[in-house]
């Protein structure tokens, strides 16, 4: 039954995504006329990008923190591709260490009071990392510190509960969602707008939460990715089984 | 023919997206991994046929990414060389791919590992933006330290450490290269670098061009940065290793590519290619000469292969480029055969006649036997250095093709050991279907040939 489940959304992905997306693409005249080849001749293609970025932003994406309009919006792909790259090395620390996975033979207990301190601190903790990813394009921080902040909690969790590990097998599934969640966010700007992570959301009024179109969504979506990858991989290193 | 008009994001967004959906697959059904993996590698290679034949038809494709026009948003723009590149990677993963088949302990992270680095190695080959090149490098080399390592022993954890070191040395260099550029220019842009390279100081040109060299040099095997590919090779499996040869290191010399033609186009540039590739080349064929071990053979050779294909690029001619379009497109295919074959040359190639034979024509091929491509590869090379009046070159070069002879005689026909090795089906499925591409490109040369002529004409025009 799990098989055929299994093999049903695989299936069932592969030609929603292919079908719609390749269909859909949108028509545009890519070549410009030879403006990319020319930059220089072109007045709108023939600019300072830092001054670009810093006089456009609030225009452009609604955002009040510069750099994480240029880090989400001008150069979104580098930040996929910088979350795949924490990706891959959570992954890659998972293969390795897989095979090294055994019960720890001394276990020391921590003692009451760090236990019951850590009850009331762990909260605490997820909330201002919840805090910082949310309010990414606001203050400064974003999905990446907010994670990380998340992920000292689990340490902390670790630290105390000496015995048990983390559930592995939710870690890793929200690392899937939030991918999939960042790499569909991106998607649905090729389908809704015209390009690959294009905003389609109303900006909004600058200086809310709800503003600047999807740079919150994907901020909120790398919260997430970084959080569960960083405390998959001290789990793993920790090398107990959490089955 | 149905043609779509694929947007090259495509052939990175969906292996990532579909690396991330992984591991649910996983929890629903362990089994399937491999199939739903498989299915992936077959997705992207289609999309990369649709986009070849996009280029072949439009000339080269761009698209911009986030809204933003170029140099502020992030421009992709697929050459030919880059859709021969993106379909040769798709292919040959694909095919290799199905060589992990029998594995029993089939892992999911192994199959997350080899979606990613298929679609980032496909991300160096389209993108044309310098930034973007070295995040896809980054992806690559991480994903590729795993790879090399996953097989658990002592020696792939060396060669994995090894490449770890350079690997990240690299980077860092790639990294102040990219931001020397960026403060005098104040663009990423491959197109605009190159339209306002001329206003960089002489010495700040020269300062970002060596960083990159030594950055790039590390992927794509250049002497003396190479230290790392004897050990990886032979510590990795034979498929993991093929896999290293036919995707990584192929976007390495893409991007070689790029720097010396396109973004810092300067005459001591091609001195210094030339240099290194011979050195690259007489080196990897004299330490290929006296290996004891298949893998750690094989990749001295291959080191010496990515010399010859820098020694073609070098020479900044049509004839040339032509030449280096056939050697990568060789390369990749006869030496990840090899490679896969390599646990079979223990019992001599004679024991086995159809594997033995594909073998055989890989080894051909490597060594630039007519007609197989490697033949092409070399002959257009020789033509045009005969041409050019480079006898010196000439003679180093079949030098290296008689080393290269006499240590694959060694190995084919005598055999390594008397250990009984019995290649799973899945490799051997994998191993004929090389053969079977590179007697297609042996009976047909024109099918490269068209490309690869147009693919130079845009090279030297300065375009991707």
């Amino acid at each position: 039954m799990r098989k055929i489940i299994a093999a049903s959304i695989a299936i069932l992905v592969f030609v929603v995504l292919a079908y719609f997306f390749i269909t859909s693409s949108a028509p545009i005249d890519y070549r410009h006329g030879g403006y990319y080849e020319n930059p220089i001749n072109h007045e709108q293609y023939n600019q300072s990008v830092p001054q670009k970025y810093l006089n456009g932003t609030r225009q452009d994406t609604g955002a009040s923190n510069a750099v994480t309009a240029i880090v989400v919006e001008y150069r979104g792909f580098d930040t996929f591709g910088e979350v795949t790259v924490l990706f891959t090395a959570a992954t890659g620390i998972a293969l390795l260490l897989e095979a090294y996975r055994r019960k720890m033979e001394r276990v020391v207990e921590s003692n009451f009071i760090v236990r019951i301190a850590s009850i009331v601190i762990l909260p605490f903790i997820v909330v201002v990392g919840t805090y910082i990813f949310i309010h990414g394009h606001l203050t400064p921080g974003g999905g990446f510190p907010g994670g990380a902040v998340i992920a000292s909690g689990f340490l902390l969790m670790l630290l105390v509960k000496t015995r048990k590990g983390l559930n592995e097998k939710n870690l890793t599934i929200t690392e899937s969602f939030a991918g999939m969640t960042y790499a569909l966010i991106g998607l649905l700007g090729l389908v809704l707008a015209q390009e690959f992570l294009q905003n389609y959301l109303p900006l909004g009024i600058f200086g809310t939460v709800f503003s600047a179109g999807i740079i919150p969504l994907i901020y909120i979506a790398i919260g997430f990715k970084v959080g569960s990858e960083l405390s998959g991989i001290l789990d793993h290193l920790k090398g107990v089984h959490s089955e | 023919m149905v043609m779509f008009d694929v947007p090259p994001v495509l052939l990175i967004a969906f292996p990532l997206f579909f690396a991330f959906l992984a591991p649910l697959i996983y929890y629903l059904s362990k089994k399937s991994i491999k199939f739903y993996t498989l299915g992936v590698l077959i997705l992207n290679a289609i999309l990369s046929y649709f986009l070849f034949f996009r280029v072949m038809d439009e000339g080269v494709v761009y698209e911009q990414l986030s809204g933003f026009y170029p140099p502020v948003g992030i421009l992709l723009a697929v050459g030919y060389l880059g859709s021969i590149l993106a379909m040769l990677i798709n292919t040959l993963a694909t095919i290799n791919y199905v060589s992990f088949f029998d594995e029993k302990s089939h892992s999911l992270r192994f199959s997350m590992l080899y979606m990613l680095v298929t679609a980032s190695s496909t991300g160096i080959v389209v993108t044309g933006d310098l930034f973007n090149m070295f995040v896809f490098f980054e992806i690559t080399a991480v994903g590729s330290y795993g790879l090399l390592a996953s097989k658990g022993t002592k020696r792939s954890y060396e060669g994995a450490i090894k490449y770890i070191v350079l690997g990240s040395i690299g980077s860092s260099f790639i990294l102040l290269g990219i931001a020397t550029i960026y403060g005098y220019l104040k663009t990423l842009n491959f197109y605009d670098i190159a339209a306002r390279i001329s206003t960089m100081p002489i010495e700040a040109k020269l300062m970002a061009f060596t960083f990159l060299v030594i950055g790039i040099g590390v992927e794509a095997e250049i002497f003396p940065l190479n230290g790392w590919v004897p050990d990886a090779y032979q510590g990795a499996s034979s498929r993991v290793a093929s896999f290293m040869v036919l995707g990584p290191s192929k976007a390495g010399i893409y991007a070689i590519a790029r720097l010396i033609f396109t973004l810092i186009p300067f005459s001591d540039g091609y001195e210094l290619a030339l240099i290194l590739g011979a050195l690259t080349l007489l080196i990897g064929e004299l330490a290929a000469l006296n290996q004891k071990d298949v893998k750690r053979m094989l990749a001295y050779s291959s080191i010496g292969q990515m010399g010859l294909i820098l020694i073609a690029l070098s020479l900044h001619s049509q004839i040339a480029l032509i030449a280096a379009v056939f050697l990568i497109v060789n390369h990749a295919l006869a030496k990840s055969l090899l490679f896969l074959g390599s646990r079979n040359y223990a019992s001599g190639i004679l024991k086995n006649p159809v594997i033995g034979a594909s073998i055989f024509i890989g080894a051909l091929s490597i060594i630039g036997m007519p007609p197989f491509p490697g033949f092409w590869g070399k002959w257009y090379l020789i033509v045009d250095m005969a041409h050019n009046g480079l006898w010196f070159m000439i003679s180093v070069i079949l030098f290296a093709a008689i080393v290269e002879a006499v240590y694959y005689a060694r190995f084919l026909f005598r055999g390594t050991g008397n250990e009984k090795v019995t290649l799973l089906p899945g490799e051997k499925i994998a191993i004929i279907s090389l053969a079977v591409l590179l007697v297609i490109i042996a009976l047909f040369p024109f099918l490269l040939y068209n490309p690869a002529s147009n693919a130079a004409t845009s090279f030297l025009g300065g375009g991707p």
